[in-house]
């Protein structure tokens, strides 16, 4: 067939081809599908055919692998074009709504169900509108940067912002504005933020430095229609490197009268301008800032609330209690919400076991707690043997008896054996202890050295020695 | 008589295929298995995105879990056809490139050809998030990361990988969920500030029982004995088979080539007899001894599996039956110390050398030494006796060299040393004085002046 001379040339015994042929065995078996009848010389290698012919191959079209090389060429060219867009493979079948009021609420609950009009960010929200409106507006570009920890709904807001502006310019309320965001943890090196902010703008991927080139071009020369562009850039801790022209760039651009570029930064810390940046670029940056405010409980609370709005499921204090516990860790959103979505799914396994209709209570959320706050190290402990229990007790003994907090595996050794002819075992030999000591590391309840130090290696206890006697209170041997 | 000789093969076959290649089935820890399997089967059936860790001492059997789980969802239709697994591991893929050229390649997106990824790293991370992106919950397939060595991923640049992962967990993008195994119970703290807050904070453990040495006797039991038709049964319907269109992932080897007890037959006499024995050897005291001692060493299951392996493997015509000696046997050597074997092998000359080395670090309180100090004490011993007289000092440094060599004695840290002439390198012995009391006591052909000597530093 016309397939047979992609086929062939691969097919003379060379240690080069067969390891190209092992390490990709899908392509040699559906060379064997398409062409059922080989000529004979191809007869010599059954050895190492039927192997790979017994196996399936993908569902991928049967043609596009025949020709390997020159099909993944021109592939790869319609990927940088743009011509291919990015799939991922599709069900089966669609999805379809799940019944169960307990699995829709957890479908509410879930961080990526942001609703439209985000709950007690108003104040921040009606700020970075205003900033952006009045831009957009004038046609000139600028910088805002916001800041505040991890979860409090930084992104959130101004994504949501953002939508709103696209809706009122569709509706030529306000001119229209190109829009691009960029996320310094998406790259793989700050320089590629050039590639994706380009690739925004015409849908093609190019090196960075022609990116760059080409983008330079378009913000420092003068064009007649140009329209504003809205640039989110996240993380930016992330675009900083040791040049910083990265970040010089992307906020020198918007104070050009050409560009009309607004820049809209997010960070987590506040003070990142002063200490990251170079004081050129700090000052380009600007002093419009905003920052997030961790959530307090009330805030808390009213975010679960308003996504579990019209809903019986929940019990409001088991609401109040989860508010509670993570404002005063860290004021987190997503913690709240997992949390409350772990605490449904508690209850749902309880309404499967019990068969009727559960409301999440109290006990659930407690439940919930105590799995996702607590650490097992206390757990841990007790479930180690009791050899593993012994050496623990050595290590805190021997802390206690130098008064430093780091020892070494000799002077616990003796510690060791004291305490083993104390309680009446066996003493573990030095290369059992060792062991024991390995496996405690292993799971970071001890911190040690390597193991090429021999019975000189150091110990740390990674845990408090309160921790470790309350847990070792019980235990048979001591 | 050959009959007899093929059940022992047989059995040794089965028992050993057991304790290796089991991993589809998965006793206790019901409550977390059933948590790991809710969580896999409603990211794949209810398109949720989710993100957990699984954590637990090494051995305890994190990665069997999962595979059990996975072997009992992949039989079913409705959960291959509407999810890909995408198995990364840590020490394999050391860095983000290698990780998301896997990923691509697994997923078998339109960039990767034949399992050949092309395009560079930042468009391949690119392009899979874009992918992802494109997706949504209702419409594409769930995708599954199952990232062994977890902790190692933390130390990847910037935890790129880790980011983008739970960030699609947490997005309205395709249906992902990221199952986390390690055995560090502190990796949450290697976790960057954002990383942190965009995992769900799902962690599951997996700890052994406490101080439960009857569930140690009934491991045993039921990792010996051999299946009864009845139980066979019950394997079948228990282990029902996975497609081959639900395997087609290359990288994700854990559900190939898994144990099936189909294969081997038995007369059931045999059964009946074999496992009459076991039963006996569970009730005996001396065994459960060494049990009990082996279990205050390690609780885990992994590495006892090991050690029953080893008892396996000898059986053979000879000895077909596992016997009370043999696991005694087994206990002994489980408690011996191989660095005193390895003392015991050394020439008198080292042993004597090892000698001078255990009183100098006695009287100077295990300060360090060098060769010139353990020649001129192990000199002024052979002097006055009547075996070692006249050895010459370049054979007694050829003896401290391959002390040093076997790793008795080590060069102390401090850089800067390196340029000593060999004589004058101060070195630690890593020996305690236990050991070599043992070793001495043990050595059969040690003269008696030599043993004396060890006894007291008095020359």
């Amino acid at each position: 067939s016309a397939l047979q001379p992609a086929g062939t040339p691969k097919r003379n015994i060379q240690l080069s081809n067969i390891i190209e042929e092992c390490s990709n065995g899908r392509r040699v078996s559906r060379l064997l599908e398409l062409s059922p009848k080989k000529p004979q010389p191809e007869q010599m290698e059954e050895p190492k055919t039927p192997k790979r012919s017994t196996r399936p191959s993908l569902g991928t079209t049967g043609s596009s692998a025949t020709k390997s090389t020159p099909k993944s060429a021109s592939k790869m060219k319609l990927i940088r074009d743009g011509t291919i867009k990015p799939t991922i493979h599709a069900r089966s079948a669609p999805l379809g709504d799940g019944a169960n009021e307990l699995a829709l609420a957890r479908e509410r609950l879930h961080v990526s169900a942001t609703p439209s009009s985000l709950p007690c960010r108003e104040k921040e929200y009606e700020e970075i509108y205003n900033f952006l409106e009045g831009k957009i507006f004038d046609g000139v570009g600028g910088c805002m940067y916001i800041s505040g920890v991890p979860g409090t709904g930084k992104t959130a807001t101004t994504t949501a912002v953002i939508r709103a502006l696209r809706h009122l310019s569709e509706e030529e309320h306000i001119p229209k504005f190109d829009f691009i965001d960029i996320n310094g943890m998406r790259l793989t090196e700050p320089r590629q933020a050039y590639v994706h902010i380009h690739r925004q703008l015409t849908g093609k991927t190019l090196a960075w430095e022609q990116a760059y080139n080409l983008l330079n071009k378009r913000f420092t020369t003068k064009a007649p229609r140009r329209t504003t562009t809205v640039l989110l850039v996240d993380e930016l801790d992330i675009l900083c490197n040791k040049r910083q022209d990265v970040v010089y760039n992307i906020l020198n651009w918007p104070t050009l009268a050409t560009a009309q570029l607004i820049v809209v930064t997010i960070a987590n810390t506040m003070d990142l301008p002063e200490r990251l940046l170079m004081g050129k670029i700090s000052s380009r940056l600007g002093l419009t800032r905003l920052t997030f405010q961790p959530y307090n409980f009330r805030q808390l609370q009213e975010i679960v609330m308003a996504r579990l709005a019209g809903m019986s499921s929940f019990n409001s204090d088991a609401v109040q209690l989860v508010a509670r516990k993570v404002a005063a860790v860290s004021g987190d959103a997503r913690r709240a919400l997992d949390i409350c979505r772990r605490a449904t799914e508690l209850a749902d396994d309880q309404a499967r076991q019990t068969g009727e209709q559960v409301t999440v209570s109290m006990t659930h959320v407690q439940q919930a707690l105590t799995e996702m706050i607590t650490s097992a190290k206390v757990r841990t402990i007790r479930s180690s043997s009791r050899m593993e229990q012994l050496f623990l007790q050595a290590v805190t003994a021997e802390v206690t008896r130098t008064g430093i907090e780091e020892c070494n595996f000799l002077g616990v050794y003796s510690q060791l054996e004291a305490l083993a002819a104390f309680s009446g075992v066996s003493v573990p030999n030095p290369g059992r202890a060792m062991g024991i000591c390995a496996r405690l590391t292993a799971s970071r309840i001890l911190i040690c050295e390597g193991g090429r130090n021999d019975i000189f290696q150091k110990i740390l206890l990674n845990i408090s020695t309160d921790d470790v006697h309350f847990a070792l209170q019980a235990s048979k041997l001591l | 008589m050959p009959n007899a000789k093929n059940d022992v093969e047989n059995t040794r076959r089965f028992l050993k295929s057991r304790l290796l290649t089991d991993r589809a089935s998965f006793h206790g820890y019901e409550a977390e298995r059933q948590n790991i399997h809710d969580l896999l089967e409603r990211t794949a059936e209810h398109g949720e995105s989710n993100s957990a860790l699984l954590l637990g001492p090494r051995g305890v059997g994190k990665t069997t879990l999962v595979t059990s789980v996975l072997a009992e969802l992949l039989a079913k239709e409705t959960f291959y056809r509407n999810s890909l697994i995408v198995y990364l591991n840590g020490l394999i893929h050391i860095d983000d490139r290698l990780a998301l050229k896997s990923a691509t390649a697994q997923m078998n997106l339109e960039n990767a050809v034949d399992g050949k990824v092309f395009g560079s790293f930042a468009e391949n991370l690119a392009f899979l998030l874009e992918c992802l992106k494109a997706g949504d919950r209702k419409k594409s397939k769930s995708v599954i990361f199952l990232l062994e060595e977890f902790d190692f991923f933390c130390s990847h640049h910037n935890q790129t990988l880790l980011y983008n992962l739970f960030d699609v967990a947490q997005s309205a993008q395709a249906p992902i969920c990221v199952l986390g195994i390690t055995a560090r119970l502190d990796v949450i703290e290697l976790l960057e500030k954002r990383v942190k807050s965009r995992f769900s904070h799902r962690q599951i453990f997996l700890l052994p029982n406490e101080d439960d040495f009857d569930g140690r006797l009934e491991l045993f039991e039921s990792l010996l004995k051999l299946p009864t038709e009845q139980e066979l049964r019950k394997f079948d319907s228990t282990h029902p088979s996975i497609p081959d269109e639900a395997l087609s992932n290359e990288e994700f080897t854990l559900l190939r080539n898994l144990f099936n007890p189909r294969q081997f037959t038995f007369g059931p006499k045999w059964v009946a007899q074999w496992n009459r024995h076991i039963e006996k050897l569970v009730e005996n005291d001396e065994v459960q001894t060494v049990l009990q001692r082996m279990y205050d060493y390690d609780v885990l299951e992994g590495p006892f599996r090991i050690l029953l392996f080893e008892l396996v493997g000898e059986l053979d015509e000879e000895k077909p039956n596992i016997t009370v000696e043999s696991i005694q046997l087994l206990g002994e050597n489980y408690e011996s110390d191989d660095k005193v074997k390895l003392l015991m092998g050394l020439s008198v000359l080292e042993m004597c050398l090892i000698i001078a080395m255990k009183h100098h670090s006695e009287i100077y309180d295990r300060e360090p030494f060098n060769f010139e100090m353990i020649l001129t004490r192990f000199g002024k011993w052979a002097n006055s006796s009547s075996s070692m007289k006249g050895i010459e000092r370049p054979v007694v440094l050829k003896a401290f060299e391959h002390l040093k060599q076997l790793e008795f004695i080590a060069l102390a840290t401090g850089g800067s040393l390196s340029k000593v002439q060999k004589e004058y390198q101060i070195h630690r012995l890593l020996l305690t004085n236990g050991q070599i009391h043992q070793a001495v006591q043990r050595m059969q052909l040690l003269p008696t002046e030599v043993s004396q000597w060890e006894q007291s530093s008095l020359v």
